[in-house]
């Protein structure tokens, strides 16, 4: 997957309108709440066979962050 | 955790009712800072459609009642040939008699009837299965009712958006029966009571009594959701890691103990907390979403001890399905799997309550409890 793949399929997971790039804040993102943390785990287990857990959204800031997780 | 293996006990039919009342959270605009964007957004992650809530006066044993009325009606079994019921529920009319009782009396069963009531939720309805076929493998018992819900939906406060619109209120009927040769059940149930307080209702039982002053408690959170003492509390992360942890675990344990594999099953019946957890639940679990249905949330909402009774009348009815896996998890933290053979059983679907037009007013129903003490007539 692409970065700008990995953005466009971050958009859908968020639900969000807003443009991202790798530096945007999550904090910033009206929709950066449970659900998108629990729709982000989801994501990066279906499409990089990544486990994290919700404790794991507590210590990430920036999209970039999540995108290291899923080893991008 | 504990698996068992019982024979020659076979659900022959089942039947959910729900409140005439019914909310949709396209009319809880206000709710989403009236933004249709943001109302979107839930529906569609959360899957949040419609729910059903029981009005002030009804409780879970006018539901369950009505169940069982309807289900014996369609199936021509007379109340007289019920042996054991039992019910299960954590909303029960009075603190005792246990409701079981008290619906013994109302479907006038037979005095050699056997009732017990089980205090579980999300888990109950694969755990009275187990109950019952537990029992009803010594023989003695031939035909049992059981009684499953709950109203979730009638206590919370619409204002407490962390639960009100994922709780809605529905009540089961089912009828099982002894038969030699019908085909195996599987069961796997398993408990984390140390994490007893992750969903709990702390007021109202012996260890924190209302006091007239709780009532006046209300705590408002950073999001505006208001909490009051009638109400319960989730600790949503925590039971978020439980259910992944335990869930997927569950289909898969109970599976191998029917040693069935996903092609043998027809439909994989998820206890509904909600649309984005089941789905996630089911990929985690390698099941394809067509054989573990979501939408039932939608209609629905989470029905607590009948998630997975309303998932079979809603999804299940009308057709025929064979081998099917339950998977429940929930309040105490507890879970319970159930592998089971459906294709001999009668589905009643999905009926609405409709409340009694002489049901008794709560000042009437105390008066008949002061009479009721000193001594004089009562009804």
């Amino acid at each position: 997957m692409t970065k700008e793949e990995f953005l466009a399929e971050m958009q859908d997971v968020l639900q969000t309108e807003e443009d991202l790039s790798y530096e945007t804040v999550l904090k910033d993102l009206d929709e950066w709440d449970s659900l998108s943390v629990m729709a982000t785990m989801a994501f990066l287990e279906k499409s990089f066979g990544v486990k994290t857990t919700m404790k794991d959204y507590h210590e990430v800031t920036t999209i970039g962050d999540i995108a290291k997780k899923a080893g991008l | 955790m504990t698996t068992a293996c019982f024979e020659n006990i076979q659900i022959k039919g089942i039947k959910t009712v729900v409140p005439e009342h019914c909310v949709n959270i396209d009319d809880e605009l206000e709710y989403f800072d009236n933004n249709p964007k943001k109302l979107a957004r839930a529906k569609k992650m959360i899957g949040y459609g419609t729910r059903y809530v029981a009005d002030q006066n009804t409780t879970v044993t006018d539901m369950a009642t009505d169940a069982a009325v309807k289900l014996l009606q369609e199936m021509g079994i007379s109340p007289d040939e019920i042996d054991l019921l039992i019910f299960v529920n954590q909303n029960p009319d009075y603190p005792r008699p246990s409701d079981a009782c008290i619906v013994h009396g109302l479907l006038e069963l037979n005095k050699s009837c056997t009732c017990l009531s089980i205090n579980l939720g999300c888990s109950g309805y694969v755990h009275a299965l187990m109950c019952a076929s537990g029992l009803m493998s010594s023989g003695a018992f031939k035909t049992a009712l059981l009684l499953t819900g709950d109203n979730p939906a009638h206590d919370i406060r619409v204002q407490n958006r962390k639960i009100a619109p994922v709780f809605g209120d529905a009540v089961s009927a089912t009828v099982l029966k002894y038969e030699k040769g019908a085909p195996k059940s599987f069961f796997v149930t398993g408990t984390d009571g140390k994490n007893w307080d992750k969903i709990i209702h702390p007021f109202g039982g012996q260890r924190l009594p209302y006091q007239k002053k709780d009532f006046d408690l209300s705590v408002v959170d950073g999001n505006g959701n208001i909490w009051t003492a009638d109400q319960g509390l989730m600790k949503g992360e925590d039971v978020f890691n439980f259910t992944m942890e335990v869930a997927p675990q569950l289909l898969s344990d109970t599976m191998n103990a029917a040693a069935w594999t996903i092609q043998d099953v027809d439909l994989f019946a998820i206890h509904q907390a909600n649309k984005q957890i089941v789905e996630m639940i089911v990929a985690k679990a390698g099941i394809p979403f067509e054989k573990a249905p979501t939408e039932t949330f939608s209609r629905y909402a989470n029905n607590s001890v009948n998630s997975v009774v309303t998932v079979l009348c809603d999804q299940a009815v009308g057709k025929t399905i064979g081998n099917t896996v339950l998977c429940t998890f929930g309040i105490g933290l507890s879970w319970g799997g159930a592998a089971v053979d459906l294709s001999e059983m009668y589905n009643g679907g999905i009926s609405t309550y409709t409340v009694p037009k002489n049901g008794k007013t709560r000042s009437e129903q105390i008066m008949n409890w002061i009479n009721y003490f000193k001594g004089e007539k009562h009804d």
